[in-house]
């Protein structure tokens, strides 16, 4: 059991945070939804009926389609492009998917290698392109889920102002859908950016995230 | 979280979104039915009832001097007929009549109307002879 924490501590920790951030948000979107639900005459909702409500949803799946674009971007720009003297680069000159030997697959795959790695053909193009085929789909899903939940939500304050609901293909292209979705996006890039270029001048020592201290700014593909 | 955690928890989401976004067929008839209550009492005479139907803004900007709002919800004419179509969307729905549109606020107690006699402006909120 000690062993596993200890195995698994990165996984543990975020995963953590990551249950005591959702369940702070559905604390806290309940009190602030009941707040705009006393203001306008209607009734407060039980944290049950707001956890399950497309208020939550479409707040909750914003966020995550916007991560995980973030993270599927990173791992598709990554293959193709340098950033020198960035640890979250490759070198220059090792632009593009690199060779069977330098990818451990095929004939170059050891015997701990996974078992679709040491296949040719379909089996190891899709695992071979796997991390980014997973975060694109769950990116997919998330947006799909914000486009569902955000019109239920969008409608619902339509129908407040004495407004028509929109159908699902009129809200896809709604500012409302637009404004949600790029104040996601345009946060999210900003902290690649950031990360990859801060990392080029600046230092954490002991993170695999930055070079090591004493490296030189010019240095790519270093990681500490 | 593994793959599949990931992508159960994004589905679970999906399926959260769509179940929870979803017009409830029940809540349309409740909706219905209560537009369909107004319409009748107004058809009958019976002011007092229908606005006892109405949100209690909608019914106090009826009144007005000494007019109840049971004379100026009669005096209005509403035109009505047959409920064409219902949406519901939290706690909010719109029911279509053939010659006319209703919203309706969901509260403890039921429907109520909060919106009759309106008329579509575009893009901009319906102009309702009942607001409020």
């Amino acid at each position: 059991m000690r062993r596993f924490l200890k195995d698994n501590a990165l996984s543990l920790f975020f995963l953590l945070l990551f249950v005591l951030a959702l369940t702070g948000q559905s604390v806290a979107g309940n009190s602030a939804y009941n707040d705009r639900q006393r203001a306008e005459g209607g009734a407060a909702v039980s944290w049950p009926e707001y956890v399950t409500s497309s208020e939550f949803a479409v707040d909750v799946a914003e966020n995550w389609q916007s991560e995980y674009l973030q993270f599927l971007l990173f791992i598709m720009a990554t293959v193709w492009w340098v950033q020198r003297g960035s640890p979250e680069s490759k070198k220059p000159g090792d632009e593009g998917p690199e060779s069977d030997e330098k990818q451990q697959v095929g004939r170059y795959a050891g015997p701990d290698s996974p078992a679709w790695a040491r296949t040719a053909g379909l089996r190891q193009k899709l695992y071979g392109n796997s991390l980014g085929a997973v975060m694109g789909l769950v990116f997919l899903l998330s947006w799909l889920a914000q486009s569902v939940a955000g019109r239920a939500a969008h409608n619902s304050q339509q129908l407040a102002r004495l407004q028509d609901p929109l159908g699902w293909g009129e809200y896809v292209v709604s500012a409302d859908f637009w404004n949600r979705t790029l104040q996601n996006w345009q946060s999210e890039f900003l902290a690649v950016l950031s990360m990859v270029v801060l990392s080029v001048y600046l230092r954490q020592r002991g993170s695999p995230e930055s070079k090591p201290v004493g490296a030189p700014h010019g240095a790519t593909d270093v990681e500490g | 979280m593994t793959t599949r955690t990931t992508l159960a928890a994004a589905a679970a989401l999906t399926a959260l979104a769509t179940g929870s976004a979803g017009c409830s067929s029940t809540g349309e008839t409740a909706a219905r039915q209560a537009a369909e209550r107004f319409y009748a009492a107004v058809a009958g005479g019976q002011g007092e009832r229908a606005c006892a139907l109405l949100t209690p803004e909608a019914a106090e900007s009826l009144r007005t001097g000494d007019g109840t709002c049971g004379q100026a919800v009669l005096a209005l004419g509403l035109p009505g007929g047959e409920v064409t179509g219902a949406q519901v969307w939290g706690d909010e729905a719109q029911v279509r009549l053939a010659r006319d549109t209703v919203f309706l606020h969901r509260f403890a107690q039921g429907w109520l109307v909060r919106g009759a006699g309106c008329r579509p402006r575009g893009d901009l909120p319906y102009d309702c002879e009942v607001e409020g």
